[in-house]
């Protein structure tokens, strides 16, 4: 073994220990019984590694100071009450907070719901109904914060940097941009795990050293469980993983073999059944559903998606009614082509 | 660069024709629409009439919404008229959204202080958006274009410990056709109502309270002599609608149409004839 592979090696061996450390470390220290009071920031998901279910009213938004208090039982705080709501103060996610009512007050639903999730990965706008659908046919990730929206920001990031700003200086600008996109859009888990590996790969190109997309892949992974290591059992967390695992093992493989498809649907096919064929396993058995057709349903629906990205963005930033129609036929067909498949 | 520009400008034209289509294919037609939102057990009502909406009750969730977004046209943000029968749960929940995302016009509702967490929220969400607020009053009647409202209850001064018996009851005329709202209302206020100088036949009913025993009287369809009887209703505990409600029903030769049964019903009228859609 060459010295500067043990070197990698050694990083890797204590980031796990780290992790492992701090898994331990963090674990909640609450017994069952327990009646506590949390004050914390809400952002969705569990609260201090306890899943709690809020009651619907008063309604709490992303980014609210909420105290909560409850009892523990088995890791959940159940009869949770909300104490107090202070509106958040936070400028990014005020800023969230606009473009979100903006969408909704522009626009009927599911296109209000569809435009949050496509742009900021807002889950919680989409009607219960219409979530199903997406669900079934499997294109949640989607309209879900994953991976993909931080890829479609770096891109068109990317494009217009590059009209004005040399390359190096351009990567710099990129990455700023897609920390700012983490602000508004919150610290997802998948969105972080894509940003971190984009970072790390963009850097990497440009400072011409060779950093294979499997171990910046697996970098980011240890890195995110070091900073929140209850993670590891969040299934988003691990979908996101795997798929982009098969992405990698599978993608190019498949789209060399699909040379009779149109160029229009075929990144959208071979990206969607190479990550079909990680992360289909796991859906059914966590969720128990899985849909054959989910690979053609997502490449009939995957290139609206810049587009949609784009007007809702733009639309939503200068509050302009206008530019945010221009998204309306695509999420027509979008909502349509779900509907179609669902029913 | 030209070739460039011009592919950018052929993209975007077709991108406002399909917009334009898609517009063109949601213009409203010439016709009033009742549309019972099939919203679960609860009750959201929306009737259309050009760019006229007016919306009673919100039914128990966000389902509303979703009925919304299917008979009014994108571009339309504007709901001329709310009403909210009265406080529960069921008729409320998902009126907080709809003040939410749409302009409301006015909003019909009882002046009631009701600490349900629901009714506060709604309150707030009213207040906050600024919305025109009426309180029904004897012999309220409301116009909307060729759209007519006469309130038929709760009147000034009516009291009562029950959140349904002060449901707002109404009577809708367009042209010679006249359908009956009754929100929740049990079978007291329907005996008060069968008695009321005010009403005759009309052509559509919203059966009381999802069809519970306690709802519609005798008395009250017979003075009615509804042609067509919706009852708003989804699956619950409570045994709605009740065997002896289809059964006077049945006995009334009304045509019956259910939301659990049939989704969303949908009449149409042009101010004479109306048509089951």
């Amino acid at each position: 073994m060459s010295m500067k592979k043990s070197k990698t090696w050694l990083v890797f061996i204590s980031l796990i220990l780290l992790i492992i450390f701090r898994y331990f470390s963090a674990k909640p220290v609450y017994k069952n019984g327990d009646h506590i009071r949390i004050t914390t920031t809400f952002l969705g998901g569990k609260i201090a590694g306890l899943s709690v279910f809020l009651p619907k009213y008063p309604e709490v938004s992303y980014g609210d100071k909420i105290v909560v208090e409850g009892t523990v039982e088995n890791g959940k705080l159940v009869n949770a009450k909300i104490i107090q709501i202070a509106e958040t103060k936070n400028i990014f996610y005020k800023f969230r907070q606009l473009l979100i009512s903006f969408y909704q007050s522009t626009l009927p639903e599911p296109y209000a719901g569809l435009v949050g999730g496509i742009v900021l990965g807002v889950k919680g706008g989409l009607t219960s109904d219409f979530w199903e659908r997406v669900k079934n046919t499997g294109v949640a990730h989607v309209v879900v914060a994953s991976g993909m929206n931080v890829t479609f920001v770096a891109s068109f990031l990317m494009g217009v940097a590059t009209l004005f700003l040399p390359r190096r200086k351009a990567i710099l600008f990129v990455i700023l941009g897609i920390i700012m996109y983490l602000f508004i859009s919150g610290f997802d888990a998948p969105l972080i795990r894509a940003a971190i590996m984009g970072s790390v790969a963009f850097s990497a190109q440009e400072l011409g050293r060779l950093v294979t997309a499997w171990r910046a892949l697996v970098f980011s992974a240890l890195v995110m469980l070091l900073f929140n290591p209850n993670w590891i059992t969040d299934i988003g967390f691990i979908l996101s993983f795997v798929a982009t695992a098969s992405l990698l093992l599978f993608e190019k493989r498949i789209r060399e073999r699909l040379s009779k498809v149109p160029e229009f649907f075929k990144e959208g096919l071979s990206t969607s059944f190479a990550a079909q064929i990680g992360v289909a396993p796991i859906l059914f058995v966590t969720f128990g559903y899985f849909n054959i057709l989910s690979p053609i349903i997502n490449a009939l629906v995957l290139w609206t998606v810049p587009a949609i990205m784009i007007f809702g963005a733009i639309g939503g930033i200068l509050q302009s009614k206008l530019i945010l129609y221009l998204s309306y036929p695509f999420l027509w067909w979008f909502s349509f082509v779900v509907t179609l498949f669902s029913s | 660069m030209v070739v460039f520009i011009r592919r950018y400008i052929i993209q975007f034209l077709t991108l406002v024709v399909a917009g334009v289509w898609l517009a063109i294919f949601q213009l409203p037609d010439s016709n009033l629409h009742i549309v019972a939102c099939d919203v679960g057990q609860g009750d959201a009502i929306l009737i259309l009439k050009g760019s006229v909406q007016i919306l009673t009750d919100g039914g128990p969730n966000k389902k509303v919404l979703d009925c919304l977004s299917e008979y009014i046209p994108f571009w339309d943000r504007e709901i001329e008229l709310v009403v909210s029968t009265h406080p529960d749960a069921d008729h409320s929940t998902g009126l907080i959204d709809v003040v939410k995302r749409y302009n409301v016009g006015t909003f019909l509702a009882n002046d009631l202080d009701v600490s349900t967490q629901v009714w506060q929220a709604l309150k707030k969400e009213v207040g906050s958006a600024g919305v025109r607020v009426l309180h029904p009053t004897n012999g309220l009647k409301l116009r909307l274009g060729l759209i007519y409202l006469d309130i038929l209850h709760p009147l000034e001064g009516f009291e009562s410990a029950k959140t349904n018996e002060y449901s707002i009851v109404y009577v809708l005329k367009y042209g010679d056709f006249e359908g009956i709202f009754t929100g929740d209302i049990n079978q007291m206020i329907s005996d008060q109502l069968s008695v009321n100088s005010e009403i005759g036949t009309v052509d559509y009913i919203k059966i009381p309270h999802h069809g519970s025993k306690n709802g519609l009287t005798e008395n009250l369809l017979k003075v009615l002599k509804p042609k067509i009887a919706v009852i708003s209703v989804g699956k619950n505990s409570y045994g709605h609608p009740h065997e002896e409600i289809l059964q006077m029903l049945k006995n009334s030769n009304a045509k019956l149409l259910r939301t659990d049964l049939k989704g969303d019903v949908r009449i149409a009228t042009d101010g004479k004839e109306y048509w089951i859609y």
